[in-house]
């Protein structure tokens, strides 16, 4: 179970996910965020601070919509990753594919 | 309707039918005994009625004999005290209010005895029925002498009908004899009184009810004896009786009484009828739910098996794909596992895979492909066959997931592929491992620790390039590859997950490499995971 939120954050809209992103919820992710790669803004964030896991659908996820964002022109980030977050994508070779902002 | 079924159907109906018939013929049971019994309440209390009815009749009619009688014994009682000179006159005189159309008598006349007969000796009204001549009448009117009460009898003249009465006084030795006529609608003058409102009546001369007796009736005398409910009570009349037989012209008793049982009959069919039909399709409905809830409780059984055999398809279509049998290599064992996600219908896309490569080298391989169903057992089986195919074409690991990074695409298949490539000496214990985003094996040798082999990107995300990590491992160690599968969980940090596979491999280092991977697969693969896992281990065995 995830729960998803879009925002508004400047010129960056920004994703704030909850929960765990596995097989049952990468499609929702997906839903969500695949439109916002296609408007205005240029820098879509995933704010994933509340994400307690992780597994390789979700992290198919988050390549693809990594993918998409280079094809389309835009930025895909990561916000505030918690280290479960952390340690799965340096562990599965993911790390560099995604850049990361953390909040003060 | 499968036809298994349709037997419960018509069960069901017969069942319905039989409780409706039932219902029915206890209803009809009932209904029927209520009706009769308050028809047997009616007619006796009719019967009752009609008797106290009757009395009250006869009571009327005997009033009404007396009063007819009473001027006879007048006349005769004023023979006493008339003068002899004067005995016919005064007989007139007395009878003209009795005598005459429409009074009591239509004739009478007096009569003295003379020895051993009578004679008449004066007449009033109309002349007799009978002659005053004739030897009947004269012994009819001496009769009178045996009796203290006036004699009667019935006399026709062609179809009119007369009563006679004869009346003696023994002491002055005169009798009167009357004539009264039957009206010709034959009507008693009694029925206009109360008591016979309601009453069909007969009155016969005499004890026997025959039409010859018959005096009055008010109904057609062609339609007698009356039928149906009747009394029957006697007046004396004279020297004989009046037998009135009655009747009733309507219902005696009370309305209620009178419809109860038509009522009960037709209200008890009625509830019987509409008892049954209600019961019919109560029953009805309560089989076919019956029938539905089998129905949904086959379907459900059904469903359950489709979805074992699919989930038993899935798994050995699995195992199909994964080696059925090692390689055999001097000093190297080697010991596999997969199992599937104890949760859920779909199965992985985990996978293993061993090749000898020539006398004394090996390739392997532990992958996991992202999401669960056919699809990624197809992507599974492609990157199995695309490793297995590199590594036979001799290229080392890093070359092979560079050549496998440019067959894959996640934004194609949607899959995300980790895998761990390796080639192995058997005659040096020297292993070249590259890694594409897959959990590090273990190094399970005294002590157990992960294998540092940085992770390159999983295959699916486009061309990438990979290192290679070199391992000298040493006679008698384990290296243990897995998916993760077996170490990660919900709400824990993946380091943790490790951590025990790490603890769980060091109580088993002693055993076989067979035993050690069914150990850890039995130790840490939950009930309640939808991940499948796969596991290889590769043992040297030293003699090199």
């Amino acid at each position: 179970m995830a729960a998803f939120t879009t925002s508004l954050d400047g010129g960056v809209a920004v994703v704030r996910i909850s929960g765990e992103l596995d097989i049952a919820s990468h499609g929702e992710l997906l839903a969500h965020t695949e439109p916002l790669l296609r408007s205005d803004a240029k820098v879509v964030a995933l704010d994933v601070a509340d994400v307690t896991f992780i597994d390789s659908s979700g992290l198919g996820a988050l390549v693809r919509l990594q993918q998409q964002a280079v094809d389309a022109g835009r930025s895909l980030r990561l916000r505030n990753p918690p280290r479960p977050v952390t340690r799965i994508l340096s562990l599965t070779g993911l790390a560099d594919l995604f850049p990361t902002d953390t909040d003060q | 309707m499968t036809p298994h079924e349709r037997p419960a159907a018509t069960d069901g109906r017969r069942e319905a039918r039989r409780l409706a018939a039932g219902i029915v013929a206890a209803g009809m049971l009932l209904t029927g005994t209520a009706a009769w019994a308050a028809a047997r309440v009616d007619a006796n209390t009719e019967q009752r009625l009609l008797e106290s009815q009757t009395r009250q009749a006869a009571s009327v009619l005997t009033s009404a004999v007396q009063l007819i009688e009473r001027p006879l014994g007048t006349a005769l009682s004023v023979q006493r005290v008339a003068a002899p000179s004067d005995r016919t006159k005064a007989f007139r005189r007395f009878m003209v209010s009795f005598v005459g159309p429409d009074k009591m008598f239509v004739g009478a006349s007096l009569w003295q005895r003379r020895g051993d007969t009578v004679e008449p000796i004066a007449s009033t009204g109309e002349a007799p029925a009978v002659s005053l001549d004739d030897p009947a009448t004269r012994s009819y009117v001496l009769r009178a002498f045996e009796h203290t009460t006036p004699t009667a009898e019935q006399l026709r003249i062609g179809d009119r009908a007369r009563i006679a009465w004869a009346q003696a006084d023994p002491v002055t030795g005169y009798a009167v004899y009357a004539e009264r006529a039957i009206p010709a609608d034959r009507r008693a003058p009694v029925d206009t009184n109360s008591a016979y409102a309601d009453l069909h009546y007969a009155i016969y001369l005499g004890r026997e009810v025959t039409p010859e007796a018959l005096t009055t009736t008010d109904v057609p005398p062609a339609t007698l004896p009356l039928d149906g409910d009747t009394a029957r009570d006697e007046i004396r009349f004279g020297d004989t009786v009046l037998t009135l037989v009655t009747s009733p012209r309507v219902h005696l008793g009370s309305s209620l009484s009178r419809w109860l049982p038509t009522w009960l009959l037709l209200g008890g069919l009625l509830a019987t009828l509409v008892g049954a039909g209600t019961a019919h399709r109560l029953a009805r409905a309560r089989r076919s739910a019956e029938d539905d809830a089998t129905t949904i409780t086959e379907l459900y059984q059904q469903v359950d098996a489709l979805y074992g055999q699919q989930r038993d398809l899935f798994e050995r279509l699995q195992r199909a794909l994964l080696p059925s049998a090692m390689p055999t290599l001097p000093q190297a064992e080697f010991a596999s596992r997969y199992v599937a996600g104890a949760r859920g219908i779909d199965i992985g896309g985990d996978w293993y895979s061993v090749v000898a490569l020539d006398e004394h080298r090996f390739g392997f391989v532990v992958g996991d492909v992202s999401g669960r169903g056919v699809d990624t057992v197809a992507v599974m089986a492609q990157a199995r066959f695309t490793v297995r195919a590199y590594l036979l074409d001799g290229h080392g690991p890093a070359a092979v997931l560079e050549r496998c990074s440019h067959q894959f695409d996640i934004e194609a298949d949607g899959h995300l592929t980790t895998v761990l490539v390796g080639v192995g000496d058997a005659r040096t214990g020297e292993l070249i491992l590259a890694n594409a985003g897959h959990p590090a094996p273990m190094l399970v040798n005294g002590v157990v620790e992960p294998v540092s082999v940085p992770p390159g990107r999983p295959l699916g995300i486009g061309p990438a390039t990979y290192a290679e990590t070199t391992v000298q491992v040493p006679a008698g160690a384990t290296l243990f590859c897995f998916t993760d599968g077996l170490v990660e969980r919900r709400g824990e940090d993946i380091d943790a997950g490790t951590a025990r596979l790490a603890a769980t491999l060091r109580t088993a280092a002693a055993k076989s490499p067979e035993e050690m991977v069914a150990h850890a697969v039995a130790s840490l693969r939950r009930a309640d995971t939808a991940d499948d896992i796969a596991a290889l281990a590769l043992r040297w065995t030293g003699a090199y």
